[in-house]
């Protein structure tokens, strides 16, 4: 059966001619507003007006550029396409991510990983990765589909356990671990960032209710926004 | 009224905070540290309620989760009433408000004992059981009657004005109990490094060392649980858990706890506070020291408020000071309980007789109780209890060795408390919920946990392990055991083991029922379950109308049915059927338990899924302006969509008709954001479509866009869709909003685990577009004024997508049209959807541009006939049922889904029902959706029905209503004459039509 699932192995040193796919640089100037999904939360005016001290803070890295790779890991032209871009590789490991300044890479399955880097680099990113990329791959610009939310503060994790099954403990949950999982009735790609912080990745169209879960969630402990 | 039954010093009450609270409307005063239960006793409450069938006088009978009969309603006010509350488990609070839930108008008075016999004569034994073999008709008149006799309290009228949530936990060793196993096995647990989780219902850790009066390491009990807690709460990984009671044990080692945060602090929770907290628990080894309930004995009027358990009693003496009555007498099985003879004489009051059922009792507390000069009457029991609303006396008779008559006569003992103590059950609960049978043990006369396939040890009580020295041992080596088996090497090592004496003791005798000089029939109630009113003679008599089983047994008595789930009285109930059955305890079997351990609050089981977050709600990027703009909003799926945009003064179908009109005429705007899609790339992506949808991709060029529709394996339309050629190896599907998971779902399966060679991939890019699409004969002129993408009708055709900026945002535009009109989709990623849709909107001003939502998508989309999966088709609907056959090619090189399916027989069968449309001959009339389709309207019922309305609107551009539907055969049946009879009696006379009411041509989305 093993045979049969494994995708066709492809020679590192002969890469397929790249994909025919549609490219597009989804980014317009600064005159064109973007907003985030929470923009209409106004998480400014509650950063400047709301209480500055508390067990969990909140803020939103918005418009960052979110790229979806897909490939197998059997496919050298892909794996090393991709360390060439990025000057880094992929982890590989199941549930690990890699942070070079401020590009971001999460493993999400053994074929997926989520790369983040500053909003108005994605589509430079994905040219390089599709030029230096070979054989059968993927890679999908989902900036305006997804946002960023870091939870931190001693409390942070409190609020975790009341949102997700999955332990978040130090033992199981070490910084630099990434997991995808059910997030209160959504989900959320959850990443340990550093002691007390956490990266939250919400999809747009949930991302109102993961906001007013999340400050219900953190109501007993005080909720800080930062701005 | 005076506390006249609190002592003046000793248990762990605080004296300096007295607290006033309310019960049936009267004031008593209790003091922190109080149970309701034991507040209520040390003021002389005898009866707090009335019981269910015979509704006889009851009083408090326990001290913990196994009471029968104090069950309480709890609440201050209207929003913070709490049925079903136990009294014995309920701390005490300033200002807390109770009252008795079965006595009407109240317990003491109350005159349903008088119809209370009646009662007894309507519900006898079995009538659980037999009411639904009576006449259903009769089922309501009998319900009423339970329910206003079992009066089991009442819920709020008012909202829950307390906050209630959830939260996860994992561990290494989840221990439920902290009594003096449960602490030992904590103490080494915590010890070994590993996580540990302990929780316990009692306010205070200790379990029955808070009420012992025996030594640990020379010292208090109290001490030992005192420096122990205070260990483990300096244990990092450690979760100590007061005031949780685990109330579901369940597959997996996942374990469901019950947190009441603040119910012993005020009728509300203090601000910000949460009331109660479900811990959900996923343990990698569990210990179960949840310990033993002592079992009553059961003889004649043993209900009658005064008579205990006998442990209880010592309860109340020793951690509440309060001693439940003055003059005493103990009946007892075993040695234990001489230990509540001497507590309450060491309180002062008069110890009557202790009535010891054995002939011969030997045994250290024996001795005591002998040496202080406490009258032991030996191989006797307490035959019958007098009294009603109180024990005014007992009479005592000799009994033969083993239990099953009385030899002697009978003498009358004067005195206002029974305890007895038929020996100990151990707590084998939680084990039962994961299917575990328990297993009988005639050395300890209980039932013990059986064979587990859990990861699951026990200590203590619950083994039937009652000595202290033992319990402390057994712990102790249960948490190393527990602790090493989840990797905590060497966590046995260097254990130093509390020390206690161990007392002697005389074996037990195994009695349940005592006998009496009547037949149990004759003789005075003698109760078994008395939360459900179940005595000795009805069990007796179930096994004599053939219920043998033990779960029959039950099921015709109500015994255990209760939310004690008899915990006092289903062994007892179970000894009394075996010996009716003539069986062996272990022949006769027991029920077993399932979750929940002691009863739970909805509030508890929201937790915070209730309200604004009580489902996911999902918006689009233009959703503000949707609200600013008075929208009304449809919820498809979790998606909110702006069902229509009334203005001030406007009907729906006012709303309706504008908006369509407007979008025929000029220019129409829909937020189109919630289709799902779906980016497909890679070399074998066409072909993929090719096998997913029914008709042909292989010629579908770049730049252009098509319509499929989707089968399952059974050849039945399930989404339906545009999808586009993006590039030569990239395309993007769309689906339906509410079909989008699905779909992502099903492609994946079959190139999972029927196409893996095939060179694709799939991601879902709802959320990063936003869609909206403009239509209407101006949309042209409209986009033209804010794209540089040439929209020139011969370059950019029906069907073409184009790459190209839209008010200088990069977009896909796609020339795709639902409602048949010239159109044009307007994609721009998510986060500029609101920019793009807002500069449509300053330039479509002249154009009259107007918003619209699903009802008016649904009425324009209708009158072209274009179907909407999910609601035209139900999941028995081919493509060919559509008159869709255009869409299916049979011509692909590979299979694809739905094709063999559909070539099934009954798939190609004459009179199969078909998608028609459907005009009302009187054109104002729409024909209500699901309305079925007749030949003959006078037909008798039940009438032949034909197929029903799927779709049905009125149509403000043709002037007369519009509708689809299913007719049999209808196909071949245009301009025939249908009817739909309506539930006023009325007639709907229509007449078969094509779907297709405007533009059949299809010229005005070609332009």
């Amino acid at each position: 059966m093993s045979e049969m699932i494994a995708p066709e192995k492809v020679a590192a040193n002969k890469p397929e001619a790249v994909q025919e796919v549609a490219r597009m640089n989804q980014l317009a100037g600064p005159a064109q507003r973007a907003e985030s999904p929470l923009h209409h939360a106004d998480l400014g005016t509650i950063a400047q007006k709301g209480p500055k001290n508390g067990g969990v803070t909140l803020q939103e890295h918005k418009l960052l550029g979110h790229l979806v790779i897909r490939g197998s890991q059997d496919n050298q032209a892909f794996l090393a396409g991709a360390r060439e871009a990025l000057g880094f590789d992929l982890p590989t490991a199941p549930l690990s991510s890699v942070q070079q300044g401020d590009r971001s890479v999460r493993w999400i399955s053994p074929d997926e990983w989520l790369l983040i880097v500053p909003g108005e680099e994605a589509f430079d990113v994905e040219e390089q990765l599709r030029a230096a990329m070979g054989g059968h791959f993927a890679i999908v610009n989902v900036s305006g589909g997804q946002t960023v939310l870091e939870l931190s503060g001693p409390e942070a994790r409190s609020v975790l356990k009341k949102s997700t099954p999955y332990d978040v403990h130090d033992r199981n949950f070490p910084v630099g671990k990434v997991v995808t999982s059910v997030f209160a009735k959504t989900q959320a790609v959850i990443r340990r960032t550093g002691e007390q912080s956490w990266e939250l990745v919400i999809r747009r169209s949930f991302a109102d209710y993961a906001w007013l879960w999340l400050q219900d969630a953190s109501a007993e402990y005080g909720l800080v926004v930062k701005a | 009224m005076s506390q006249k039954n609190r002592l003046a010093s000793g248990g762990r009450i605080d004296r300096s905070k007295p607290l006033r609270f309310k019960y049936n409307g009267r004031e008593y005063q209790g003091y922190q540290g109080d149970t309701l239960a034991s507040a209520l006793l040390a003021n002389g409450v005898d009866v707090i309620g009335r019981s269910f069938k015979y509704s006889r006088p009851r009083g408090i009978v326990a001290a913990g989760a196994e009471e029968p009969n104090a069950v309480l309603q709890l609440g201050a006010t209207e929003a913070t009433q709490v049925p079903n509350v136990r009294a014995t488990q309920q701390e005490l609070f300033g200002g807390l408000v109770s009252s008795a839930t079965n006595g009407w108008p109240n317990a003491d008075m109350d005159l349903m004992s008088y119809v209370g016999k009646v009662g007894g004569r309507m519900m006898p034994p079995g009538f659980y059981y037999k009411t639904f073999m009576y006449p259903q008709s009769m089922w309501e008149t009998y319900e009423k009657f339970i329910r206003k006799a079992a009066g089991l309290g009442r819920s709020p009228l008012e909202n829950d004005p307390d906050t209630y949530d959830k939260i996860n936990h994992h561990c290494d060793v989840m221990i439920v109990g902290a009594g003096p196993a449960g602490l030992a096995a904590a103490l080494v647990a915590a010890r070994s490094g590993a996580r540990v989780i302990l929780a316990d219902e009692q306010n205070e850790f200790g379990g029955s060392l808070l009420h012992s009066r025996e030594k640990i390491n020379g010292r208090p009990a109290a001490n030992w649980v005192a420096e122990t807690v205070a260990e483990l709460e300096k244990h990092p990984e450690v979760l100590l858990l007061p005031r949780s009671t685990v109330n579901g044990y369940h597959d997996h080692n996942f374990l469901t706890i019950h947190q009441r945060c603040t119910d012993h602090v005020a009728d509300q929770a203090p601000k910000g506070q949460v009331r109660q907290r479900m811990h959900r628990v996923r343990a990698n080894w569990v210990v179960l020291a949840t310990g033993a309930h002592e079992r009553p004995l059961v003889y004649g009027n043993n209900d009658v408020p005064g008579c205990m358990v006998a442990s209880a009693v010592s309860t109340y003496i020793n951690r509440y000071g309060v001693v439940p009555g003055n003059e005493l007498v103990l009946m007892t099985t075993n040695d234990y309980a001489y230990q509540t003879a001497l507590d309450w004489a060491d309180a002062g009051r008069k110890v009557v007789a202790i009535v010891d059922t054995r002939q011969n009792p030997k045994g250290a507390r024996i001795e005591e109780a002998r040496k202080r000069g406490l009258n032991v009457i030996t191989g006797s029991a307490v035959i019958e209890v007098q009294g009603s609303k109180r024990v005014s006396g007992v009479s005592v008779a000799p009994i033969d060795a083993r239990g099953d008559k009385v030899t002697g006569s009978v003498q009358r003992l004067s005195c206002d408390t029974v305890a007895s103590s038929g020996g100990w059950s151990p707590v084998i609960h939680l084990s039962c919920h994961t299917g575990s049978r328990p297993e009988w043990r005639d050395d300890i006369i209980g039932f013990v946990p059986g064979k587990t396939v859990q990861r699951q040890l026990t200590a203590g009580g619950i083994n039937g392990t009652y000595s202290l020295r033992k319990v402390l041992e057994e712990g102790a080596r249960t948490g190393a055991q527990a602790a090493e088996s989840a990797g905590f090497a060497d966590a046995a090592k260097g254990i130093a083991l509390p020390l206690s004496e161990e007392v002697q003791e005389g074996p037990a005798m195994a009695l349940f029922h005592i006998p009496h000089t009547k037949p149990t029939a004759r003789a005075p109630k003698q109760f078994v379950d008395f939360q459900n009113d179940v005595t000795a003679s009805g069990i007796e008599l179930a096994t004599r109308e053939g219920f043998e089983s033990i779960e029959h047994v039950k099921r015709y008595t109500a015994m255990g049915f209760g939310t004690d789930q008899g915990k006092l009285g289903n062994i007892n109930g179970m000894a009394i059927a075996a010996k009716s059955l003539n069986q062996t305890i272990p022949q006769t079997g027991t029920t077993i338990f399932r979750p929940n351990y002691t009863p739970i609050t909805f509030g508890a089981i929201a937790g915070r899924d209730c309200g604004e977050l009580f489902d996911v709600k999902r918006y689009s990027a233009m959703h503000r302006w949707h609200v600013e703009h008075g929208a009304l909003f449809e919820d498809v799926g979790n998606w909110k969509r702006p069902w229509y945009f009334p203005k001030a003064g406007e009907s729906m179908q006012d709303a309706l008709d504008r908006e369509c009109k407007a979008t025929r005429e000029s220019v129409g705007i829909l937020d189109a954001s919630t289709l799902g899609k779906i980016d497909i790339q890679g070399k074998d992506a066409r072909e993929f479509l090719a096998r997913v949808y029914t008709n042909a991709w292989a010629k579908l060029g770049v730049g252009k866009c098509r319509y499929g529709l989707m089968c399952g394996e059974d050849g039945m339309v399930f989404d339906d869709g545009v999808t586009s050629c993006l590039a030569e190896n990239h395309f993007l599907m769309t689906t339906t909003t509410g079909g989008a998971a699905r779909v992502l779902e099903w492609l994946e399966l079959y190139h999972q685990t029927e196409w893996p060679e095939m060179e694709v991939y799939f991601n879902t890019v709802t959320d990063q577009w936003a869609t909206m699409t403009i239509s209407g004969p101006n949309s042209r002129k409209l986009l033209a004024e804010l794209t540089d993408i040439d929209l020139d009708g011969d370059s950019f055709k029906f069907m073409d997508w184009r790459q190209g900026k839209v008010a200088g945002v990069p977009a896909r535009v796609f020339r795709i049209s639902f409602t048949g009109e010239l159109s044009y989709e307007i994609n721009v990623q998510a986060n500029y959807g609101l920019y793009v849709w807002e500069k449509l909107f300053e330039h479509g001003a002249k154009f009259n541009l107007t918003p619209y939502g699903t009802e008016t998508m649904h009425v324009l989309r209708a009158e072209k006939g274009f179907i909407i999966a999910g609601q035209d088709t139900d999941g028995s609907v081919t493509p060919i049922d559509l008159g869709m056959s255009w869409c299916v090619s049979n011509n692909k090189p590979f299979s694809y889904i739905g094709k063999r399916g559909m070539a099934r027989e009954d798939c190609n069968r004459p009179n199969r029902k078909q998608l028609v449309g459907l005009k009302a001959k009187d054109p104002k009339k729409v024909i209500p959706e699901g309305s079925q389709a007749v030949d003959d309207p006078k037909q008798p019922l039940p009438m032949k029905m034909l197929g029903h309305v799927t779709s049905s609107y009125y149509s403000a551009n043709l002037g007369h209503s519009i509708a689809m539907g299913m007719i049999r055969d209808g196909h071949n049946r245009m301009g025939e004459t249908v009817y739909y009879p309506q539930a006023d009696g009325s007639v709907i006379e229509a007449e078969i039509c094509s779907p297709i009411f405007l533009d059949p041509k299809g010229e005005r989305q070609n332009v």
